[in-house]
């Protein structure tokens, strides 16, 4: 009984101190760029959810396909059922690190520098990623921006023969994240 | 001669009619949805049970339709930067809500809106991540 009692007591306060060291938010922007001279192409999907624990450096982030709105109702329906097929994979999941999250002081105000890595699932196939990212830090306020590119060929996303002129190879991924404590 | 005149005539309209009807459809801009009349009208509470009761039918039945949801706000998030607001509904659910993001001219009519209210939003059902979310909003009452 005894030790049932220690245990519960013990998780609760794992619980407790891991809970006090997040950052969430629900209203991440990430804004995606495959155009090329012919034709702009940009899209931005401004719901997508972010956890960043401090104490470990794990960092997530989850989206749902369908919500990138494009400036072009054609180029949108392409987006969802030709490249990424969004009713197959509905939604796009990164899992990783700030690897570096020693040299962020969340209770300093300043700019940091930060490396990123982890597995991004999208359009079903899982893959390694890095990235370089800035963290910022101004009193509660805390945000985090990276830009990095992703190979379209890594993830399965086939480009037909007749726009492959118009179509990047490569998207340019944008993110910018504002944090809230998560209660 | 002149027959020929006019079957050219009349090949060229069509040939013009087929490129500027493909020109329109290649730039048409995604549809208003402040102008669309809502698929369907529920409570944020009941739109979250038909989620959590069954994602894939919920799916097959909301997605990318218009709808109404009726709920209390639970939290307002305006994006400094880029003006970009976002309302959290209640759904009675404790881990899962409403997120309903609207559109970038709407953040003065979101700024009228205050925590605990109860009101009426419009927008197109993208799905669920654990919150249900609504893109393209804009507050009906």
């Amino acid at each position: 009984m005894k030790k049932i009692f220690l245990i519960i007591t013990a998780f609760l306060l794992v619980h407790i101190s891991f809970s006090q060291k997040r950052y969430y938010t629900k209203t991440g922007a990430i804004s995606i760029e495959a155009g090329t001279a012919l034709e702009d192409i940009d899209a931005i999907n401004n719901s997508t959810t972010s956890v960043l624990d401090v104490a470990t450096g794990q960092y997530e982030f989850a989206m749902l396909v369908n919500g990138f709105e494009f400036k072009r109702a054609l180029m949108q329906e392409h987006f969802n059922e030709n490249y990424m097929e969004s009713d197959k994979y509905p939604k796009s999941v990164f899992k990783g690190k700030i690897t570096n999250i020693n040299e962020v002081n969340f209770n300093k105000n300043g700019t940091y520098r930060v490396v990123v890595k982890g597995t991004l699932e999208m359009h079903g196939v899982k893959k390694e990623i890095q990235t370089p990212g800035i963290i910022k830090i101004n009193d509660q306020d805390i945000s985090a921006t990276a830009d990095f590119i992703l190979v379209l060929d890594d993830y399965q996303i086939a480009i037909p023969g007749l726009v492959k002129d118009k179509i990047s190879k490569t998207a340019k991924i944008k993110v910018t994240c504002n944090y809230s404590v998560l209660k | 001669m002149k027959k020929q005149w006019k079957i050219l005539l009349v090949l060229l309209m069509i040939v013009l009619a087929a490129a500027g009807y493909g020109l329109y459809l290649f730039n048409a801009k995604p549809a208003d949805v402040r102008t669309i009349e809502a698929d369907y009208s529920l409570s944020a509470t009941n739109l979250m049970d038909d989620f959590n009761k069954d994602e894939a039918a919920a799916n097959l039945k909301y997605l990318n339709k218009v709808i109404s949801v009726k709920g209390k706000v639970s939290d307002i998030k305006l994006e400094q930067s880029t003006g970009q607001a976002t309302i959290i509904l209640d759904s009675g659910d404790p881990i899962a809500s409403i997120t309903c993001s609207f559109y970038a001219d709407e953040a003065g009519s979101v700024k009228q809106i205050k925590e605990g209210e109860e009101i009426v939003v419009k927008g197109k059902c993208t799905g669920k991540l654990t919150d249900i979310i609504l893109n393209k909003c804009s507050i009906e009452k």
